[in-house]
This record gives structure tokens, sequence and C-alpha cells, in this order.
């Protein structure tokens, strides 16, 4: 009896000997800073509501625009005249930094593609080409900053220079912001 | 030489270093718009008639001031006489507007907002009352004032000072 309750003993003991045992490790992290800034667009309150808005891949619908009907909300029409006519839309473009010392930025802008017949897209009053723009050279960070987003449109008849009617129209603007 | 080479390429190195950390961020901005052809109509003075309150736009007044079967008249007005009426007129034009339409013409309709038992009211020499639009003109042209003269009957037996005033509403519509 007394043999077997030393033997007990001695487990428990090695057992306590056991949870002793401690192991050590360094783990060397290394953390590389890297600096950077990011683009992204906002519905404007004036304008129209943006489909992903607060992303860099976002959309804006003028919705069915013609020289004298009624325009959707968020749509002005600062221009008719018997050549042509123009919508207006305002967004804002947000370009936030981090982990840098450069005070603005300068923001450039291109059609992805060719424009549609008898369509002229303007950010503030530059016209867009494929080929990028300058649109702004001192924007200011983390702040929305409003655009105009002009659509001047022919008013010739479809086939005779104007756009096709009665159709969506699509077209991508790329835009780059670069730190100064 | 050899120090002077050196510090260029060093020179060269710094500015290939500078470009390649200019940070950059893009974003693209989809525009989507549907294109509908439209029409509108603006009314304005014609050179021989009244002068209209509003020219210009598609709510315009017309005035013809005192009328009387042989008294004076205002600037631009003309009369004849009747038996028992006299009407005056004056010239005034529509320039309809089309956009992005292929139509060659337009309809031009015309229709008193309210009755009138009294007077005779007629347009482009078509007469105009409250039941139902008149058709001034089948082959309106877009983009240039067309005339037409609105004229007024009005019976002898019409008190003095009695004043007139009726709207004609235009509806034009592309061919």
């Amino acid at each position: 009896m007394v043999r077997a309750a030393a033997l007990i003993s001695l487990l428990l003991a090695g057992n306590c000997l056991l949870a002793q045992t401690t192991a050590q490790g360094t783990i060397n992290a290394t953390l590389d800073h890297k600096n950077g800034i990011a683009l992204i667009f906002n519905t404007d309150a004036a304008g129209v509501s943006l489909g992903n808005s607060g992303t860099s891949a976002a959309s804006v619908n003028f919705g069915t625009i013609s020289a004298f009907g009624n325009l959707a909300a968020g749509v002005s029409r600062p221009v008719v005249n018997a050549a042509n006519f123009t919508v207006r839309t305002i967004f804002d473009v947000q370009v936030i930094q981090g982990g840098t010392n450069s005070p603005n930025y300068t923001l450039r802008a291109n059609l992805a593609a060719a424009a549609p017949t008898g369509f002229t897209y303007l950010i503030d009053g530059i016209s867009l080409t494929t080929t990028a723009q300058t649109v702004q050279t001192n924007g200011g960070y983390a702040t929305d900053i409003p655009h105009n987003l002009d659509l001047t449109v022919l008013t010739a008849a479809p086939g005779a220079g104007g756009p096709a009617v009665g159709t969506p129209l699509s077209t991508t603007i790329n835009f780059t912001a670069t730190a100064n | 030489m050899k120090k002077l080479t050196l510090i260029a390429i060093v020179g060269a190195l710094m500015m290939i270093s500078s470009f390649a950390s200019a940070q950059t961020a893009t974003g693209a901005l989809t525009v989507t718009a549907t294109v509908n052809g439209s029409i509108s109509l603006v009314f304005n003075s014609d050179a021989s008639g009244v002068a209209l309150t509003g020219a210009g736009s598609n709510v315009a007044t017309l005035a013809f001031g005192n009328v009387s079967a042989y008294g004076a008249l205002g600037a631009g007005v003309s009369r004849a006489v009747g038996a028992s009426n006299f009407t005056v007129s004056s010239p005034f034009d529509v320039l309809v507007s089309k956009s992005n339409s292929a139509s060659a013409n337009y309809t031009l309709k015309a229709q008193l907002n309210a009755v009138d038992a009294t007077n005779a009211w007629q347009v482009g020499g078509v007469a105009v009352t409250n039941a139902a639009q008149s058709t001034v003109t089948a082959t309106g042209a877009y983009g240039s004032n067309v005339p037409f003269s609105l004229a007024l009957t009005i019976p002898f037996a019409t008190a003095s000072g009695t004043n007139i005033s009726n709207a004609v509403n235009f509806t034009a519509t592309a061919n």
C-alpha cells in the first residue's frame, strides 16, 4: 500500500517536472513601410448619385437626356443651341495619401475608348480624348473635390452626325492622380 | 573627366529614382446616357405685330390694349369692321426647334383655355375654341419663326370697358 502511494507520488512529481519545461523562440518581424496614394469617387450632393460611390470604379448615369425634355435629378442643361446641347452633373474625387510628403496631386483623365458619335465629354471644361489630359494640378488630399462632368451632344439626327437615340451609350473615363 | 561622368551618372540615377518613387492612383468612371429626340416651342414677337411679353419663352402674353371699332389702336394691331362686330388682330411668331430627330416638320394645334361664348378667336385664320384642338398648320417648318395672326372678333354689343382675357394653348407635334 505504501509502495503504491510512493509510486503515485513519483508520477505526480514527474508530471510537475514536465510542466516546468519551457521553450523560447524569437520572431523577427519586419515592417516595410510603403508610401502611397489612393483615389475614390464620391457622390456630390448636387449631382447624380454614383454607382459604387466610395470606390475607384464608379459609374454615373445621366439617364434620359434631350435638348428640351425633362432631366433626371442632379443633371442640369447649361447650354442649348442649334448645333448641340450640354448636360452636366457633378461628382467628387477624393485622393488620400500615406507616408508621403506630397503637398497635393495632379489629376489627369482620358477616355478609355473613342467617344460615341455625337458625344463630347468634358471634365471641368476640358474636352477629353483617349490621351490623358490634366484636369487639376494642385488637388488637395483627403477632401472631396467636386468636378463638373459635361456631356455635349450634337442635335443632328441619327445618321446625320448625331448620336444614336433611345439606347444607352456608355463610356469609361480613366483618372490618374499623381503625387506632386 | 571620369569624375564628371560619374557625377552625371549618379545624377541620372537619382532622377530615375525620383521618377520611380512618384506615387500614382487610378480610378475609372463609367458614364452612361440615353439620348432622346425632342422639340421645343417658343413664341417670338413679330416685327409687324404687338411686342409680346415673355417673348422667347413658351409662356407669352399678347396684349391688344384698348380696342374699339373706330378708335385708335395700339402699335401692331390691325382692325376689320363688320356689320355687327369688329376684329382686331396681330401677328406673332412661333418657333419650333428640334433635336436628334429626323422629323421633317411639325403639326401645330391650338385650343382656347376657357370657354368664350361672346367673342370669336382665330389663329392663322383657323377658328379656335375651347371645345377641341384646332390644327393651325400641318407642315410647320423647324428652326425658323413662323408668323401667325391672332384675331379676336368682338360684337358691337360688348359693353365699353369690358376686359377680355383668355389663353390659347398650343401644341406642336413632330411629324
